[in-house]
């Protein structure tokens, strides 16, 4: 007869896995309910981060390469909103386009909007198109699109025509977004928001000719580490604590002289202000209690599988 | 220097965007495109093969020439190169961006070809009365009804000059049904795809993921550290207790800025994970990346020479 012990050994070893998937929906789902700030050390890549893009020179473009969908909104979307908010604030152009999916214009034009809404509601000044960005659309071709980016910016997008305030058709460089930039060098910062390996093209193509920085998934993260130690990439936000790591900074600033600022003693010239409007602690704050808890249930599965496979093998009489 | 391709003023290459000559020239070249399709389609390999190698090598040599070709520097657009050297160099860099623009019309062809076959096998299952064409009715009314609401959105967008749609008190009929479609449909369905992988991973997780060797049992221990150090709370406060403990035991507070860190200090997990990112994980992406670097400079070499003879005969 079988030790008591074991037996539950083999009912958790043997457990439905519909039991498992009941659990993770419902340990994932209700923290979404709840927007807490939760503590976090910020990593070294997402202070350098917040510190370009907190200083950037107020009359410089930034260019942001949105490359991503809804199948990664639980992080892309947080960085993209994160992002516009900081230059919202700093009242800085920008000029938002993609080289990576199809699909990507449409929902980098739905957190624009949804951004400016918010703007609106709090009754601060909305961001509109030609005069405080400028939308360039989809580009197929990646490799190729970035190289001639790095070659002649301005040849790249010269064909492409907006709307000005009047309703007028006219080149994208005629507009006040675009009308500085001669050069990718002239762009204040070069942003890539991606889901998949475009942040590879970028670094490839253009990192040399300017700064550039990433905001990516978890899964691209790791990749995006070399370039960061070698100085190619400015600053990362990795997934979802990328996410919360720039809420967080946004919130407190980075080596200010106040209790709460986030100290980065190796960097102590990086400073970088709090955001001074707007919302700061928003879809990251929401998401991280939920990841927290999907990180502990993750551990628990791994630990309580090998744990039951040791016991089991033990009363079978195998060797652990 | 002759200017040629991009660096014509007038011309088929520097027609107005939107005119009639970019239509007129976009359909002639259309049908140009179309018909050396069928030609190399219809053509035997002995004849297909040097035309396609031969274009892919004037393509790649122009890549290869923007490589290693000396470039004008902080041109300006009315400079006027002075021999052959600098005119090829300005050349190569005004075609450059032309280059990008038939890559993305190219890239873009890819789309209409995917349209092409998923209608070829759908309509034809649905023609044939074959097994499960209710799926496929589903398809084409579905690729339809987004196709046709997706261009009468775009044109009512293109026509408001005043950017009323950016507001969504403005959106009329079209807006909303894109809307309903692109956002409420298509999006949430990859959404809901993608959170699918959380389920397996977590299966997997309990099920598969055993400490069976010394290896598995390194990676696993990775693996729980680097979860962990995505935990701002547990970091948080197991950072501060190290913290806390060194300064009950008198242990001087690491110094970066003179490379002192007792080990109390490195035994907070942040900074364990930071070692293991840039000593074990950024090294170990370097060899791979190199490697595939190197796999893919002997692939583009055969690629570029001819050498691939696969894609051409089949």
């Amino acid at each position: 007869m079988k030790p008591e012990s074991t037996s539950f050994v083999d009912i958790l070893q043997n457990i439905d896995r519909r039991i498992l998937y009941v659990v993770l929906a419902l340990m994932t789902s209700i923290p979404l309910f709840f927007k807490v700030a939760i503590p976090v050390i910020p990593d070294d890549y997402s202070k350098s981060l917040y510190s370009a893009l907190q200083n950037i020179p107020e009359d410089k473009t930034v260019f942001i390469q949105s490359d991503w969908t809804l199948s990664t909104r639980g992080e892309n979307a947080g960085h993209l909103e994160a992002a516009l908010r900081i230059l919202m604030a700093r009242k800085i152009k920008f000029a938002i386009f993609s080289v990576g999916d199809a699909q990507a214009p449409g929902v980098f034009r739905d957190v624009v909007r949804r951004i400016n809404l918010e703007r609106k509601n709090a009754n601060l000044t909305e961001y509109k198109p030609w005069e405080n960005y400028v939308d360039l659309g989809y580009f197929p071709n990646a490799e190729g699109t970035l190289q001639a980016i790095g070659g002649d910016v301005r040849k790249v997008f010269d064909k492409k025509r907006i709307r000005d305030t009047e309703g007028a058709e006219r080149g994208v460089f005629e507009s006040p977004v675009l009308a500085k930039i001669n050069d990718i060098g002239n762009v204040g910062l070069y942003l890539v928001i991606t889901a998949s390996n475009t942040i590879d093209r970028a670094v490839e193509r253009i990192s040399a000719k300017t700064s550039l920085a990433c905001m990516c998934t978890g899964v691209i993260g790791p990749s995006t580490l070399p370039w960061f130690q070698s100085g190619q990439l400015k600053g990362v936000a990795i997934g979802l604590k990328g996410v919360y790591d720039i809420e967080f900074l946004m919130k407190n600033g980075l080596n200010l002289d106040t209790p709460t600022s986030v100290r980065w003693p190796e960097k102590p010239d990086a400073k970088a202000e709090v955001v001074s409007e707007g919302t700061t602690l928003d879809r990251g704050a929401k998401y991280y209690l939920s990841f927290h808890f999907a990180i502990f249930l993750l551990i628990g599965a791994v630990i309580t599988g090998n744990v039951c496979m040791f016991i089991s093998r033990k009363s079978k009489g195998g060797n652990s | 220097m002759i200017p040629i391709l991009a660096q014509v003023e007038y011309g088929p290459m520097a027609v107005r965007p939107g005119s009639t000559e970019m239509i007129i020239g976009m359909i002639v070249t259309f049908l140009i495109g179309i018909g050396i399709f069928i030609g190399l389609t219809k053509a035997p390999t002995r004849l297909r093969r040097p035309v396609v190698n031969g274009v892919t090598f004037l393509c790649g040599l122009f890549y290869i020439l923007y490589w290693i070709w000396p470039k004008p520097v902080n041109a300006k657009p009315d400079d006027i190169p002075k021999g052959a050297v600098e005119g090829v160099g300005f050349w190569i860099k005004d075609t450059l961006p032309l280059f990008a623009d038939i890559a993305n019309i190219m890239t873009a062809f890819l789309l209409g070809l995917g349209i092409y076959s998923l209608g070829r096998i759908h309509l034809g299952r649905i023609a044939k009365r074959q097994a499960d064409r209710q799926f496929s009715v589903v398809l084409v009314i579905s690729m339809l009804s987004i196709i046709v609401i997706g261009y009468w959105d775009y044109i009512q967008r293109q026509q408001d000059t005043q950017s009323k749609l950016l507001d969504m008190q403005n959106w009329g009929p079209a807006q909303l049904a894109q809307n309903l479609l692109f956002d409420g449909f298509l999006q949430q369905m990859d959404s809901a795809m993608f959170s699918l992988i959380a389920f397996f991973i977590l299966s997997a997780a309990y099920r598969a993921f055993r400490i069976r060797s010394v290896e598995s049992t390194v990676m696993m221990a990775s693996a729980l550290l680097l979860m962990v150090s995505l935990l701002g709370l547990v970091v948080t406060y197991w950072n501060g207790g190290v913290a806390h403990l060194a300064q009950n035991m008198g242990v001087p507070k690491a110094d970066a800025s003179i490379g002192y860190s007792s080990y109390l200090h490195s035994l907070q997990i942040s900074d364990m994970a930071d070692w293991v990112k840039k000593n074990l994980q950024t090294p170990a992406l370097r060899a791979v990346d190199f490697g595939i670097g190197l796999g893919a400079l002997a692939m583009g070499l055969r690629l570029w020479l001819g050498l691939e003879k696969g894609g051409v005969t089949v």
